[in-house]
């Protein structure tokens, strides 16, 4: 059986991420996202491709949204509302209460700002929410009989979960956008060790790799400190969910420590609505803010006030949180244009600002002067700090997510196509795990697994619950090429418990497999036991064999042949120390070797051409793989033996 | 009676053994009954083993020793052997170590048990039993190597469960020390790292304990691998192989050449586990440099690429090492968990000791981590550089200085003396540094005025460092300082304060260029004598430094040249714990002229200042080698805070102080290992705490300017009472305490009567003024024969008391003078050094719950068996258990030592009390305690207070807390008395009036403070078929 991922977005790109994942019958729609910097239809995924007919409800079995980020979810409502797909969708419980702002948002400032013709209503995304069945962390879902999902903590943004979907046999993961460090209000990516046929992963920095957050968090405070002592004001323009809540934090607890009285601003607005839900959401925050909300909410923000319009150009320093983040326009650029003129003030930038917005401008290069518009240029004296604190999970987080989770497959979506190549080879020799980074509209085949399930039998059941651990020492060169061999001074001592290694698994036509001991198996088959031997006729130089025979007319009587056995017996408990010989009279034993007197001139085993027969006594020996070292050791012994007899 | 013991062949049913336990647990039962029921229950035994009956004859066995052989070769032959259940097997094992726990002579014999049994136990299928065979295994006494061989088996279990006790049962087991084998200790280290890559969180964290612990063997037992091996366990904290033995518990087995792969446990998903591997990693005390450099980075480093290797590990391997290790500490001290960032910070202990550079580049990490938003977090941080400061691996930097001396604005008083312990020591490389912590520090001083003592014993400290940079900053402050001076010498401003100390500092500094500041600053100082004395405790006291000053004022070059004669004085190797009275007892015991004393003076400052910071690194190394001192050098710098935090409950920051003994408190809970002698210490300064805590609430009620509201009289009473308790328990609970210690208990009793006579309310001078008296006598006796020099405190309590003595007693009682007196007192620091036992005891009273009563007649006596484990007690220790009923009836036993083997450390026996007045009620509850009677002449006074009606337990607290205060006094001394039946009865002792104390030890007087008090609710329920009377005899 195979996983189909048709990759309808996201694929070598950063937005609009969409995998449509196909397993065992089960189709899975996996984020709905839309691309920001398009105004066409290539917004949207190609949702043709699942479903040429428009029927998408019996293309789908469910749309699973991992967090509210448009570049997540801002294609839903046109598809459920304008498509016309009303199948399930599953999301966290925060990305439920979050998605509607987010979208409604989005089309204010689409309709209201841009005047773009109106893609969804608001009717829409409230339509569209009410297809929504939340779900909470590690809560297994039944989307049907046989598909079933979990979500797992992913850091990023409040609600923000990786997908566990299972179809049968076949397992996967899709992680959405994740953070493996945790930062001042959301906690680390955590999941289970499952066992997985794909792992389909963000790789938005796919080469970076991150300093320690404290060193940021550092420089942050410095500079903020530094212009507030100064009678400064600092400007940070932020959207309103996420790195708001998180500079805030950290604000809230430097102003705390250091017992400073500065007052913190928000600008009214989505922000104080988006700080209501952080409140409430505490479950889904860092594990500090979860200790610690029963005294104190993290969100409840001790010094943070609201801000009024008029206080623009009121004396004093202060800090002032306003929206939009890239000083785009709307209120944060109002402030900007009053407060950019004073060297003592200082805004900061997030990491990333879209090209042609204010703060595009001011990143690259350090400009004196922008122009608003045609008309007005403004006066930028203030310093501008630059903000590197990313939600995004690094090259070394993704790693060790790979590591940790080992699936049998990943394919990489959400980054840049060249960075995104050199992580998948490092994925392949690092990890040995084959990976994958289709292009948009791809689909990546891959095969699954399929278990059998099998009865045991009572004996190998029962020879299973007694412990049967073995002791042994190996050299460990012949371990593939591991550290060990570093060790080559010593013997390894290695433990085994052979327990399930002694079962033997059964398949009969028709019939369902079955595990049996393995000392049942002969009985079950009827059949008896062979054993493989190696044989060799080994002649002995007998320099006297003439008058011996003489003596006996040719034959050799059972008493002579009893003799040369006894002189090799002598021989051989001479030169092998410890080995047990046992004389049976007739033939010799040591362990599984088996010496007799050999009296068939055709014996099938004599390899040697032997022209003078007459010199030799042959000795028929016979050994078992087992003890093949052994079995030569006595050959070379014999054939250095020169039997002198009596 | 007979008819209870069947003699037919069936199971003896749950209400026969019922009674049969009833016989054999009470003392007074015939020898041939027990006898009778010995040989029953051995033929139950024999015929349908049970393991009602195995508990039965254990239980006969220990308390009937005369029968043990017997019990022991019972259950042998009939149970352990002959028994087909695993499980009931495992009962028997159980039962026979427990018989031989009890009786010494048996302990060959369970010597004597096969081993080859235990083995075969633990193949059993049964799941539990094996685990539970694998947990007690040392009880058992099997040999080590053939346990090591179990646990290393069993390390392969299915179970997760079992493999985490076999990967704990190596811990243990390599503690022994006795494996010497290389290959065997080389098999468990790879065993368990293998295990590292175990999905079971338990197991994994299990694994690294493991791994560590041998690992640690490995490398000890290598002198010339030592390094291979060291980064080899070190590499192996870090990461985990998941090779081809984890394909037994993944079905997902890959046969790629990525089975073999490797994964990070300072990155694992599990807290625990992450916690575990940075404890871990602190262990390790040899790395190699280069590997330690690449664990602060997450890319992986230019030179580690170039080399192609890591440390000594295998080169092959080196992408995938060098990307494991790369900045694990970086992701330890980012964690989410704070308990992880603090391992991470801990373990840095260790590391920055190995390597300068490291120690570097960590530094940068650290300041950073002073940014985290645990206090914890950032407390750990400091301590660690306060361990690279003493080892003089702290080379601060300009970067660093915004973070580290934001720290001294830190709303938290333990974070900022953490900051100032650190810059005590830390060597500036420049000037501008040196203005810049200097402003910090007067920062500082502005907004938290309480730390002014320890500021300017800073600013001393680094005075004395930095010479050169004290001249240049007072040369161009000295202006301000004049003006400062000008007209009244009044030197209000906190800054110009701060200048003076750093200004009389620099003469003490090892440079030439002491003699340029001017003399006048000098005796500009003078005038905060009282301010900089209360500062500079730890290095002189304030005539010292008065003659100090006064001499540097004439001429400051003389403090230079003498300074040089002294140079070849030994130093002590302690970093900031300072004994003070060394040095003044020499001088005190001669006369000397006043010159010689200014001579003196200096001297004293410069033994101190000897003792440079960075010359402290070497003995500060081999901390590390001694367990015990590991645990009392972070004693010692708890009580070293403790003083530290005195101003502050002087200025009246009580809830801050509070707060402050609290986190102490939380710190030495986490000191839990057994290791000799540390148990003692660390209950010791629990205590001690408690006296500080309680001190601290005292004191609230002594501060001029603070409105307490609703503080009536009865709670400062209730608070003093408490005190008085907690230094009483101080006293005579611990043995070992050495003449200074005592002396400073004393100290603090002196004080507390000091703090009751200057209340006026408080109405019981004369008790008080007595105990007063009695304490400075005792006070006296040590200081002649100890030879040791008063506190000032105490030599002031000493004249006010002749005073008082010879004035009439009415003056005497002027709260006045006393309140005088509190203003010579000063916490001084306890230094624990010596081994303290704390006596304690433990009381149990077994298989009784209300569930399961003990049986009694009502009216009649009833015997109550204890098990009682004794912790450090003579035979001179007179102790007594109380028995008191829910209406407050109360009954005394006197616990003869004697009887009860010798005075060992610790010992354990059963006693039956007996409780005489059993009321006339189908059940009743009775709540036992244990006390110990104090000799000290002085505790009389305080029955005077609270009386019985105060102290009377809790009726259904959990923790009923002290039982046997003051009014026990009372109770006994009556009891003496003709009439006492009828005292007793007016305090609510109306039981003595039954039966009279039996025995009594004609002491002159018996009171109380106990020991640790174990109040157990016993739960006794009339059974009229089941009852049986007690022989009241036998006690």
């Amino acid at each position: 059986m195979a996983i189909d991922s048709l990759v309808l977005g996201a694929g070598q790109q950063v937005g609009k991420s969409c995998v449509v994942v196909s397993m065992n019958g089960k189709r899975i729609m996996f984020d709905c996202g839309m691309d920001m910097a398009y105004h066409d239809h290539r917004r949207y995924p190609d949702f043709s491709r699942i479903s040429n007919s428009g029927d998408f409800d019996s293309a789908l079995t469910c749309i699973v949204i991992t967090h509210f980020h448009l570049d997540h979810i801002g294609a839903l409502p046109y598809f459920t509302e304008v498509c016309g797909y009303s199948g399930p969708i599953y999301m966290t419980y925060p990305t439920k209460a979050l998605a509607p702002l987010m979208l409604e948002d989005y089309r204010k400032v689409m309709v209201e700002r841009r005047g773009e013709e109106e893609q969804f209503t608001s009717e829409h995304i409230v339509e569209c929410m009410k297809k929504v069945i939340a779900v909470d962390l590690k809560q297994t879902v039944h989307v049907d009989k046989d598909l079933w999902i979990r979500a797992y903590y992913a850091g990023h943004v409040l609600g923000a979960a990786m997908f566990y979907a299972k179809v049968g046999d076949t397992a996967m993961v899709y992680t959405g956008d994740y953070n493996m460090t945790p930062d001042r209000h959301l906690g680390a990516a955590q999941i289970d060790r499952l066992q997985l046929d794909l792992l389909i992963s963000e790789s938005t920095y796919a080469t970076t790799i991150r300093d320690s957050k404290y060193g940021r968090e550092r420089e942050f405070l410095k500079a903020v400190h530094k212009c507030v002592a100064g009678g400064g004001k600092v400007l940070i323009p932020t959207f309103a969910l996420g790195r708001a809540q998180e500079l805030c934090i950290l604000l809230e607890d430097y102003w705390e420590r250091m017992n400073l009285k500065i007052p913190i601003y928000f600008s009214s607005g989505l922000t104080m609505q988006a700080n209501m839900y952080y409140k409430m959401l505490i479950s889904w925050t860092s594990q500090k803010v979860k200790e610690t909300y029963s005294t104190h909410n993290a969100f409840d923000f001790k010094h943070v006030l609201n801000f009024d319009r008029s206080m623009i150009a009121a004396p004093g320093p202060c800090v002032l949180f306003a929206t939009p983040g890239w000083l785009s326009g709307g209120f944060s650029l109002e402030v900007f244009k009053h407060w950019a003129p004073s060297e003592m003030n200082l805004v900061t930038l997030p990491g990333y600002c879209a090209a042609g917005t204010i703060g595009h401008k001011l990143m690259s290069g350090k400009p004196t002067k922008i122009d608003l518009d045609k008309n007005t240029q403004l006066d930028v004296r203030c310093q501008i700090h630059q903000l590197s604190f990313s939600p995004h999970t690094d090259a070394k987080g993704i790693m060790d997510l790979v590591k940790f989770l080992s699936p049998k497959h990943v394919i990489l979506v959400h980054g840049e196509k060249p960075k995104m190549a050199t992580l998948k080879g490092r994925i392949h020799s690092e990890l040995g795990i084959p990976c994958d980074d289709p292009a948009n509209n791809e689909t990546v085949s891959i095969s699954s697994t399929h278990y059998v399930k099998a009865r045991a039998s009572d004996t190998f059941i029962h020879s299973s619950l007694n412990p049967n651990f073995k002791f042994s020492k190996s050299i460990s060169e012949d371990e593939s090429g591991s550290c060990l061999k570093d060790r080559r001074f010593m013997p390894q001592l290695q433990v085994t418990d052979e327990r399930t290694a002694e079962g033997i698994l059964i398949e009969e036509k028709n019939k369902k497999a079955k595990i049996l001991h393995q000392d049942e198996l002969l009985l079950m088959l009827g059949e008896k036991k062979h054993e493989v031997r190696f044989a060799y006729c080994c002649p002995i130089n007998v320099s006297n064999l003439e008058e011996t025979k003489s003596t006996s007319d040719n034959v050799l009587c059972t008493s002579d042949r009893c003799s040369w056995l006894q002189l090799l017996n002598n021989k051989l408990s001479g030169e092998i120390s410890g080995g047990n010989i046992q004389d049976f009279g007739e033939h010799l034993q040591v362990e599984s070797f088996d010496i007799s007197v050999c009296l068939n001139d055709k014996c099938p085993y004599r390899i040697i051409d032997t022209q003078n027969k007459s010199e030799a006594v042959f000795f028929c020996c016979t050994w078992s793989v087992a003890d093949e070292k052994l079995a030569w050791k006595i050959i070379s012994i014999m054939d250095n033996f020169d039997c002198e007899s009596h | 009676m007979e008819e209870l013991v069947p003699s037919s062949s069936e199971p003896l049913s749950p209400q026969t053994l019922a009674s049969f336990r009833s016989f054999i647990i009470n003392p007074s039962t015939p020898q041939s009954k027990i006898s009778s029921i010995f040989e029953t229950l051995t033929r139950s035994l024999q015929l349908t083993p049970d393991s009602l009956v195995l508990n039965l004859l254990s239980e006969l066995a220990s308390r009937h020793s005369n029968l043990s052989h017997l019990v022991f070769d019972s259950v042998r032959s009939n149970a352990l052997l002959s028994s087909e259940s695993i499980r009931l097997a495992a009962e028997s094992l159980d039962a026979l170590a427990s018989i031989s726990n009890t009786d010494p002579t048996l302990s060959t014999a369970i010597d004597e048990l096969d081993d080859r049994l235990f083995v075969s136990l633990c193949f059993g299928p049964s799941v539990s039993v094996r685990s539970w065979l694998l947990r007690n295994a040392e009880r058992f006494r099997i040999g080590p190597y053939l346990l090591l061989t179990l646990f290393l088996g069993f390390t392969k279990d299915p179970y997760p469960y079992v493999r985490k006790i076999a990967l704990d049962g190596l811990v243990g087991v390599s503690k022994s020390g006795i494996i010497e084998d290389r290959s065997m200790i080389n098999g468990c280290y790879c065993r368990a790292i293998e295990l590292l890559g175990d999905m079971e969180d338990q197991v994994r964290s299990a694994a690294i304990r493991t791994v560590s612990a041998w690992g640690l063997i490995l490398v000890a037992s290598n002198l010339e691998t030592k390094l291979y091996w060291s980064d080899d366990l070190f590499v192996k904290e870090i990461f985990t192989e998941i090779n081809r033995t984890l394909t037994f518990h993944r079905v997902n087995g890959r046969t790629s050449p990525s089975c073999h792969l490797l994964c990070s446990m300072g990155r694992d998903m599990s807290m625990v586990v992450r916690v575990e591997a940075f404890d871990a990693l602190g262990k390790i005390n040899l790395v190699s440099e280069d590997i330690l450099l690449q664990t602060l980075s997450k890319r992986v480093l230019a030179i580690t690429k170039e080399k192609r290797s890591l440390g000594q590990c295998p080169a092959e391997q080196f992408e995938i090492l060098a990307s494991n290790v790369a900045g694990v500490l970086v992701h330890g001290l980012e964690d989410e968990f704070y308990e992880v960032r603090k391992s991470a910070c801990h373990s840095l202990r260790t590391l920055t000791i190995i390597s300068a550079e490291f120690a570097g580049e960590a530094l940068n990490l650290l300041m950073d981590v002073l940014n985290d938003d645990s206090m914890f977090v950032r407390l750990e941080a400091l301590e660690t550089m306060l361990h690279m400061a003493t080892c003089g691996h702290l080379k601060v930097q300009g970067t660093h200085m915004h973070m580290f001396l934001g720290t001294l604005l830190d709303s938290n008083t333990l974070i900022r003396s953490a900051t100032r312990k650190i810059l005590k020591l830390v060597k500036l490389p420049n000037i501008e540094l040196f203005r810049l912590s200097f402003d910090s520090l007067i920062e500082n001083l502005e907004k938290h005025p309480q730390d002014e003592a320890d500021i300017f014993s800073v600013l001393f400290h680094t005075g004395c460092n930095h010479g050169k940079f004290v001249v240049s900053t007072i040369n161009e402050a000295s202006e301000e300082i004049d003006q400062a001076s000008e007209g009244k010498l009044g030197f209000d401003s906190a800054r110009v304060a701060a200048l003076l100390v750093l200004a009389i500092s620099a003469p003490l500094s090892h440079g030439e260029h002491v003699c340029s500041i001017p003399p006048r600053i000098f005796s500009y100082a003078v005038t905060l004598l009282g301010r900089i004395s209360r500062a500079l405790t730890d290095i002189m006291d304030q005539n010292a430094l008065l003659a100090y000053l006064s001499q540097c004022s004439i001429s400051t070059t003389f403090s230079a040249t003498e300074l040089n004669i002294r140079r070849g004085e030994p130093c002590l190797p302690v970093a900031n714990i300072e004994i003070p009275n060394d040095t003044s007892n020499e001088i005190d015991g001669s006369t000397r002229t006043s010159s010689q004393q200014e001579k003196d003076g200096a001297s004293k400052l410069q033994s101190w200042t000897m003792r440079e910071p960075l010359e402290l690194a070497a003995p500060l190394g081999e901390f590390q080698v001694e367990v015990r001192d590991e645990v009392m050098k972070p004693i010692n710098l708890i009580l070293a805070k403790v003083k530290d935090i005195w101003p502050s409950i002087h200025s009246g920051f009580t809830n801050e102080v509070l707060r402050t003994l609290r986190n102490f408190k939380e710190e030495l809970a986490t000191f839990t290992s057994d290791s000799l002698g540390t148990i003692g210490a660390v209950a010791f300064t629990l205590q001690y705490l408690q006296v500080i805590k309680q001190l601290a609430k005292v004191w609230e009620h002594f501060l001029p300017a603070k409105k307490l509201c609703s503080s009536g009289l009865g709670e400062l009473d209730l608070i003093l009472g408490k005190l008085d308790m907690r230094l009483r328990e101080l006293r005579s609970r611990f043995t070992g305490l050495s003449m200074e210690q005592e002396l400073q208990i004393l100290e603090l009793v002196l004080l507390t009567c000091t703090l009751r006579l200057c209340k006026v309310e408080i109405c019981c001078h004369f008790a008080t003024l007595k105990k007063l008296s009695t304490t400075v006598s005792r006070v006296e006796s040590i200081l002649k024969s100890a030879n040791i020099e008063p506190t000032i405190f105490i030599s002031e309590v000493g004249k006010l008391l002749c005073l008082n003595e010879m004035s009439s007693s009415e003056a005497s009682c002027n709260p006045f003078m006393f309140k005088e007196l509190l203003k010579h007192f000063s916490l001084s620091q306890f230094v624990l050094c010596g081994r303290l036992n704390q006596i304690k005891a433990e009381l149990t009273i077994p298989d009784n719950d209300s569930e399961n009563p003990l049986p009694f007649v009502s009216r009649l006596p009833v015997g109550i068996p204890c098990d009682i484990t004794l912790h450090n007690t003579s035979n001179e220790n007179k102790l007594w258990l109380r028995m008191s009923m829910d209406d407050e009836s109360t009954q005394f036993v006197f616990l003869d030592l004697n009887l009860f083997g010798s005075s060992d450390e610790v010992r354990k026996f059963t006693y039956v009390a007996p409780f005489y007045k059993t009321p006339n009620a189908i059940s009743f509850t009775l709540r036992v305690c244990m006390g110990m009677e104090c000799l000290f002449e002085d505790v009389l006074s305080v029955k005077k207070y609270g009386g019985p009606e105060r102290s009377r337990p809790a009726l259904y607290g959990i923790r009923l807390g002290l039982f046997l205060t003051g009014d026990e006094s009372l109770i006994f001394k009556h009891w003496r008395t003709v009439d006492f039946c009828k005292k007793a009865e007016d305090i609510g002792a109306s039981s003595f009036m039954h039966k009279p104390p039996i025995l009594f030890q004609e002491s002159l007087l018996v009171t109380s403070p106990l020991f640790q008090v174990v109040c157990l609710a016993i739960s006794l329920k009339l059974d009229a078929m089941e009852a049986f009377i007690i022989n009241v005899g036998a006690f």
